[in-house]
């Protein structure tokens, strides 16, 4: 998706993984993915430039859609999808 | 799908070598991974009652002169604790801890309750080489 998009995505759950260090944003990530539907999309903000590829991957070995990142001021925002 | 398996040789008994093998765990209870843990020698010393996440008890494996900066970065990071690392991936994925019985012995602990809650049992080296066999990733810290 391109960042217009992903600005413009309907998100159901926000993760604020911020004040964390790896493996924190990733923990963060899969603790909330339970609570969310199939189809539903999820955000992950964060600082941490581990969690740029970290989700990817975490996406990709459970199926999940990984849809980008968006950079904001000193953070971004990591997108993807529940299977 | 059966879940992929991690087993851990846990040789260390210090703070560095333990807060790393904590983020390593939280990596695998991502993944949904079953881990076994097997605490050998130094490994043991850590898990006892009175060490446990007392760093001021714990030695640096590198890097010694470096521990007072290393400690105070992590605290700076608000990075877990590596007890609070293991606690964590408990939570979240199937985490066995395995005290090996020799390195308990060595510490002055024979029985499990010797050692902090984050430890299943106590076992012998038949059982670390039967779930070494067994897993899918092998690492020794």
């Amino acid at each position: 998706m391109t960042t217009e998009e992903l600005k413009n995505v309907v998100v159901a759950k926000s993760v604020d993984a911020r004040g964390t260090a790896c493996p924190g944003p990733l923990l963060e990530a899969k603790k909330a993915i339970g609570t969310i539907k199939a189809g539903d999309v999820m955000e992950i903000l964060s600082a941490d430039e581990g969690t740029k590829s970290d989700i990817p991957k975490w996406c990709g070995k459970q199926g999940h859609e990984y849809l980008g990142a968006v950079e904001e001021n000193g953070y971004f925002k990591v997108y993807m999808k529940k299977k | 799908m059966e879940p992929k398996k991690l087993c851990l040789a846990l040789y260390t008994g210090s703070v560095d070598k333990l807060t790393a093998a904590g983020v390593i765990l939280g990596g695998a209870a991502a993944d949904d991974m079953k881990v076994d843990i097997y605490v050998l020698l130094q490994g043991a010393r850590a898990f006892r009652k009175d060490i446990g996440d007392n760093s001021d008890k714990l030695p640096m494996a590198e890097n010694a002169d470096l521990r007072e900066g290393f400690l105070q970065s992590l605290k700076n990071l608000k990075v877990k604790t590596w007890v609070e690392f293991f606690k964590e991936a408990k939570a979240i994925t199937d985490v066995k801890i395995h005290i090996c019985g020799l390195a308990g012995k060595v510490w002055g602990g024979e029985k499990l309750d010797d050692f902090i809650d984050l430890a299943d049992d106590i076992c012998g080296i038949s059982a670390y080489i039967t779930s070494a066999q067994e897993a899918d990733v092998n690492l020794f810290i």
